[in-house]
């Protein structure tokens, strides 16, 4: 049994010198002789001569584990009704991997029967390939063996994912995936399969005119233990965005995808599992900013536009105070009556502010109470203004 | 995949589907088994793993406080839990009572536990014992009481742990352990891994610090990895002055054919006939002593030329050499030889600034002056500027075939076994390039040393002063390229120690103006400051190559600069016909894309891809010519990384340009980039088809013979596959008993019968016939 992991290319050591120097064109003939070299270029290091893999080497979830067996009659005696037989034993479950499971009629001596398997590995940790052998001897004597080969199953990559909420209902995730393997590692594909709920637009490339060129340039790989981050941009499909104020809790996003290459375009792909994100609590009524002037001058009254949605079950009855705060003045009275608001609909509010401090500050003060059960709902920090003094913003 | 379907229903069912095919096993494999002996199986990846457990507690840690870090994931518990699905199977039944645990708790202490079980004991509750004998080959005896066992412990496994899993498990931790636990029932034909943020995952992250023991593609040489510690290995008695010795310099007609040889043969120059001088009259104490050591001063060829400066170079000991008058004459037949002296004398000069042109640093210039400026006693020279090399070890003289001849074929054979060794030619120049041309690259470098020794530069007299000739720098290069050929690049790095970055003022013609009148620049081969500059990378420091590299390249670029500002080589206002500025450039530039091709190599070996395609790049620039092989090495690299697409892009590249190479050359270099396109996409029965279309065109191709033979194998004809490669060495012995064909051979061997030894005996005896001392034996695994 072997394990057939690709071939590697022969690399050779090159010595080379000049013409004038004692061994003269010796080196440089030697080079040329040597079969491994690069006809023509023999300086290179990287030659064509294929070694086959000389040890197990390491595997990985989501590679193919291929494994030459050949069974070969080493007696001077022809054997009979030979039935070669592989599984494989990983922790919690056991394969056949044999391609057919007729037996050999019989086997002659010096010759062999040659299978090479496949397996896609689907589980981490210990696996144990199960090689059994039976056949029948001329004396009519039934025989059997048995060899095991035992194999760990490692972990080729490390993703972590983040979630950014953007105040339109977007939903950005950031992927980052590690590269823990010993070796590069080309990352053929990684997409994100959105869940049914919404629509997904990579953001790994950048779009010129001609074409569109990854953000990673042109290192198309990952070295060991290097680190990518993949960005995706998700909205919420047309008819759940209407509901969307009132998505709560857990949300599958989707999963990701990953196709890689290694050594001589060895494939591995895995797929993550559902990602899910919590949706941000917007508590009973979310308050969001629908516009707001990012430069504004000091002591000038400004206008802001808010929308306020009833994300409980229940109709609610607000009233709208706002404080002061060290910078932020509100111009208008404060306690008064929003009117009746349905579960999961909304109502956009204009404010008038002013600020008295230059420099970014931050809009807070807003209360809302919903007088049905005298619950007080407070926003503060809702978003941030540059103020200037009117002089540089004139001039 | 539809017994595992059935399977996948709910974790007992599972655990009683094994139960069953398990007895059923017991059942048909009851008797005992048969000893078929030797294992082929390479494990020596795993053995590694255990190897590497040492550091392992250490690395963990580090890892654990790494990643604690980053975990801000919102979902990360749940998805850490799903992620251990399987590995807590295993762990599970250890850690059944602990249930009143935090998941998170119990997840990292299971991590744990399991990590360095299977690391260090091999996981005993894990399936079986089997673990323990992990190693190369697996004793049948063992294995078959851990078959016994294996049932009972195995299945514990899971009829336990399964139910206890969901027990502990809060609901998210239900919600996603479908995903892991039975992937097969979505009739997913992914394998699915969950998404871990959290802390916890990273315990499982020090497996991937196991060695791949498959890796080094790029150093992949069989011999070569595992031949850096080798030198011990061969030459056991590395650091014993040669006995032979006396007897070379007892001898004295020996040693007039010697100097002879010596001092007329190679070099161009006539003024470097009478360099020699100065090796032995600078360090008139070392040589007498050397030469008292054999017969006497008759052995010791000086010359009337006077050294310049024993003052600057060794102590200012009285000269105490006789002198021979036999060099005279020899330099006058030397210019007799030549119709017009002194028109010969003047070519060379130019020749000669061409090669040897360097630009030293600030300091060595400076003192370079001063010795011009004949300020003998003003010039102090630090002994640390100075290059005392010397003979780090002797007598490298070995040969692995015989010694394995002796262990494997008997005293008899091993007696057939003839190879020229540094006795056995004659004591010169010729007999070196004899030996070097056979192959015999131990006894080349052992007469190195001999030479050397005559030089005043043996074994032992590093750190003592020495006087360099152009010869001696020539002797110097070749021992120790022999030394990074033979892969003993320890050896080497100690050997090129005492010439520090080769730049020290002695190595400068400038350093003996009576020696070498006239005569400027570096005595130090460029070839020998590529060594050096190489050297580094081999012994894991590739940044040290680099670096050297790069001011080597900066040197190149600014001599290339001066010649193109009408200046001499070393800026200096010479004037230069316009033919022989042509010719300098022509040198230059293809010395500065050496510089750059060895860049390339080493940014290779570092894996650094991106850069080292973008050298290569730059090197077709310098060498047009080897555009098409150079694109398509580009390719190859990209289909080491598994980026195929670009490969393909390389290699289409490749046709356009392949006008440059004849028809013959060019159409394999198109069938062979095919080949390896369909190898990267698994396709092994087309590569072999078109490697096959090769030998068609060129049936003594070896790679190409090499190649099919390995694509045969992966397409399960190991018999095919095996006739293919004998074939090839039988054909063509010479050329084709190399160490990566017999690697495969021998690899074939032991795959295909237990009893391969018979086999690899006789390949030992095909080398034996072919092959010099310098054949790495390795790569026969007879070991």
């Amino acid at each position: 049994v072997m394990r057939l992991t690709k071939p590697t290319l022969f690399t050779n050591i090159p010595v080379t010198c000049e013409e004038r120097d004692l061994p003269g064109n010796l080196f440089n003939q030697l080079m040329k002789d040597d079969p491994s070299t690069v006809k023509g270029a023999e300086t290179l290091m990287l030659g064509e001569m294929l070694t086959l893999p000389q040890n197990f080497g390491n595997i990985f979830l989501g590679e193919t584990f291929s494994s030459y067996i050949s069974v070969h009659n080493d007696s001077n005696q022809v054997v009979k009704d030979i039935l070669v037989k592989a599984d494989l034993q990983t922790s919690s479950q056991r394969l056949n991997l044999s391609a057919s499971s007729a037996a050999v009629a019989e086997l002659k001596p010096d010759c062999c029967i040659d299978d090479v398997i496949h397996h896609e590995v689907k589980e981490i940790g210990t696996h144990i390939l199960v090689c059994a052998v039976s056949y029948t001897t001329q004396t009519g004597e039934k025989m059997y063996f048995r060899k095991f080969f035992k194999f760990q199953v490692l972990k080729p990559l490390d993703v972590k994912t983040k979630f950014y909420n953007a105040e339109t209902d977007e939903v950005f995730l950031e992927a980052q995936i590690q590269n823990i393997t010993t070796s590069p590692m080309f990352m053929e594909k990684v997409s994100l399969e959105p869940s049914m709920m919404y629509n997904v637009a990579e953001l790994n490339t950048v779009d010129t005119a001609v074409e569109s060129e990854s953000t990673f340039g042109a290192r198309s790989y990952l070295q060991p233990m290097d680190t990518r981050q993949y960005l995706y941009c998700l909205k919420p499909k047309q008819e759940f965005a209407e509901k969307a104020g009132v998505i709560k809790g857990v949300t599958v996003i989707g999963k990701l995808d990953i196709v890689w290459k290694t050594n001589l375009g060895e494939r591995g792909r895995l797929q993550t599992s559902q990602l899910q994100r919590m949706a941000p609590g917007y508590g009973d009524v979310r308050l969001s900013l629908e516009t707001i002037p990012d430069t504004v001058n000091l002591e000038e009254p400004f206008d802001i536009t808010c929308k306020i949605t009833n994300c409980s079950e229940r109709t609610m009855d607000l009233v709208l105070e706002m404080c002061n705060t060290n910078s932020i003045h509100w111009c208008g009275v404060s306690g008064r009556q929003l009117g009746k608001l349905q579960p999961s609909s909304s109502l956009h509010l204009a404010l008038t502010l002013l600020s008295s401090v230059q420099g970014l500050q931050s809009v807070s003060g807003l209360r809302l109470t919903d007088t049905f059960l005298k619950r007080t709902y407070e926003y503060d920090d809702i978003a941030q203004v540059c103020v200037v003094s009117s002089e540089i913003k004139q001039s | 995949s539809s017994a595992k379907d059935a399977k996948s229903t709910s974790g007992e069912d599972d655990s009683r589907d094994i139960v069953q095919q398990k007895t059923q096993e017991e059942i048909l494999f009851h008797e005992e088994t048969i000893d078929l002996g030797g294992d082929e199986f390479e494990s020596e990846g795993n053995e590694t793993v255990s190897e590497d457990s040492n550091n392992f507690v250490d690395k963990l840690n580090e890892q654990m406080m790494e990643s604690v870090i980053i975990s801000d994931s919102p979902n990360n518990s749940e998805d850490d839990t799903g992620e251990l699905g399987c590995l807590q199977e295993i762990v599970d039944q250890m850690e059944a009572k602990d249930n009143q645990k935090t998941q998170t708790e119990v997840d990292k202490e299971e991590f744990l536990s399991n990590e360095s079980e299977t690391e260090h004991e091999e996981t005993p509750k894990d399936i079986s014992e089997i673990g323990t004998d992990d190693q190369a080959s697996l004793k049948e005896d063992s294995i078959q009481e851990a078959v016994k066992e294996e049932p009972k412990l195995g299945n514990n496994v899971p009829v336990e742990t399964k139910p206890n899993n969901v027990d502990e498990s809060t609901p998210e931790d239900q919600m996603l352990s479908p995903s892991t636990t039975k992937p097969s029932s979505e009739a997913e034909p992914i394998p699915v891994c969950t998404i871990f943020s959290q802390a916890n995952n990273a315990s499982s992250q020090p497996q991937l610090f196991l060695p791949d023991g498959f890796e080094p593609q790029m150093v992949k040489s069989p011999s070569f990895s595992s031949m850096i510690e080798t030198p011990v290995k061969y030459n056991p008695q590395v650091v014993q002055p040669s006995p032979s010795l006396s007897k070379f310099f007892g001898d004295t007609v020996n040693t007039n054919t010697l100097a002879s040889d010596f001092f007329d043969s190679f070099t161009t120059s006539n003024f470097i006939s009478v360099s020699n001088p100065s090796a032995s009259s600078s360090v008139p104490e070392q040589m007498s002593s050397l030469s008292n050591g054999g017969d006497g001063s008759s052995s010791n060829p000086t010359f009337p030329v006077q050294n310049g400066r024993p003052e600057a170079g060794g102590p200012p000991s009285s000269i105490e050499i006789t002198q021979s008058p036999k060099p005279f004459s020899q330099i006058q037949a030397v210019f007799a030889g030549s119709d017009d002296p002194f028109a010969t004398a003047l070519n060379m000069s130019e020749l000669d600034r061409r090669n040897d042109a360097w630009i030293p640093s600030e300091e060595t210039r400076n003192v370079l002056i001063s010795v011009a400026t004949q300020q003998y006693s003003a010039v102090f020279i630090d002994k640390e500027n100075l290059t005392m090399p010397g003979l780090k070890f002797d007598n490298i003289q070995g040969d692995a075939v015989k010694d394995l001849m002796l262990r494997f074929l008997g005293e008899q054979a091993a007696v057939k076994r003839q190879v020229l060794n540094a006795n056995s030619v004659e004591q010169s120049f010729v007999g070196l390039k004899q030996l070097i041309s056979s192959k015999n690259w131990r006894a080349a470098v052992d007469l190195c040393g001999r030479l050397l020794t005559a030089h005043g530069q043996g074994y032992k007299k590093s750190g003592l002063p020495a006087s360099h000739t152009t010869d001696s720098l020539q002797l110097w290069f070749v021992r120790l390229a022999l030394l990074v050929k033979l892969d003993l690049f320890q050896n080497a790095e100690m050997e090129f120690e005492p010439f520090g970055n080769l730049d020290q003022p002695d190595l400068y013609y400038e350093y003996y103006p009576n020696v070498y009148p006239g005569r400027k620049g570096s005595m130090v081969p460029f070839s020998m400051r590529i060594l050096h500059a190489e050297l580094p990378q081999y012994l894991g420091n590739p940044q040290e190559s680099l670096d050297r590299l790069h001011s080597m390249k900066i040197i190149c670029a600014k001599i290339l600069e001066n010649l193109e500002q009408g200046l001499a080589e070393d800026g200096s206002m010479t004037n230069i016909t316009q033919e022989n500025r042509q010719a300098s450039v022509q040198l230059w530039r293809s010395r500065l894309g050496r510089v750059m091709y060895s860049m390339a190599n080493c940014l290779l070996m570092m894996k650094d891809y991106v850069l080292a395609v973008d050298a290569y790049h730059s090197v077709i620039k310098y060498y047009p010519q080897q555009e098409p092989q150079l694109l398509s090495g580009i390719g190859r690299i990209f289909l080491q990384i598994g980026d195929i697409k670009t490969a393909e892009k390389y290699f289409q590249n490749v046709e356009k340009v392949s006008h440059k190479l004849d028809g013959l050359q060019s159409q394999i270099m198109v069938l062979m980039n095919r080949a390896f396109l369909h190898l990267g996409q698994n396709n092994f029965a087309e590569a072999h088809r078109f490697f096959t279309e090769i030998l068609r065109i060129d049936s003594s191709n070896a790679v190409a013979n090499n190649n099919a033979a390995v694509c045969l194998l992966y397409l399960g004809k190991l018999k095919d596959s095996l006739r293919q490669l004998e074939g090839m060495v039988q054909q063509d012995p010479q050329h084709y008993l190399h160490e990566s064909v017999l690697f495969n051979l021998t690899t074939m061997y032991e795959l295909e019968s237990s009893r391969s030894m018979q086999k690899k005996q006789a390949l030992l005896e095909a080398v034996a016939i072919k092959e010099g001392d310098s054949f790495n034996t390795q790569c026969l695994k007879l070991g």
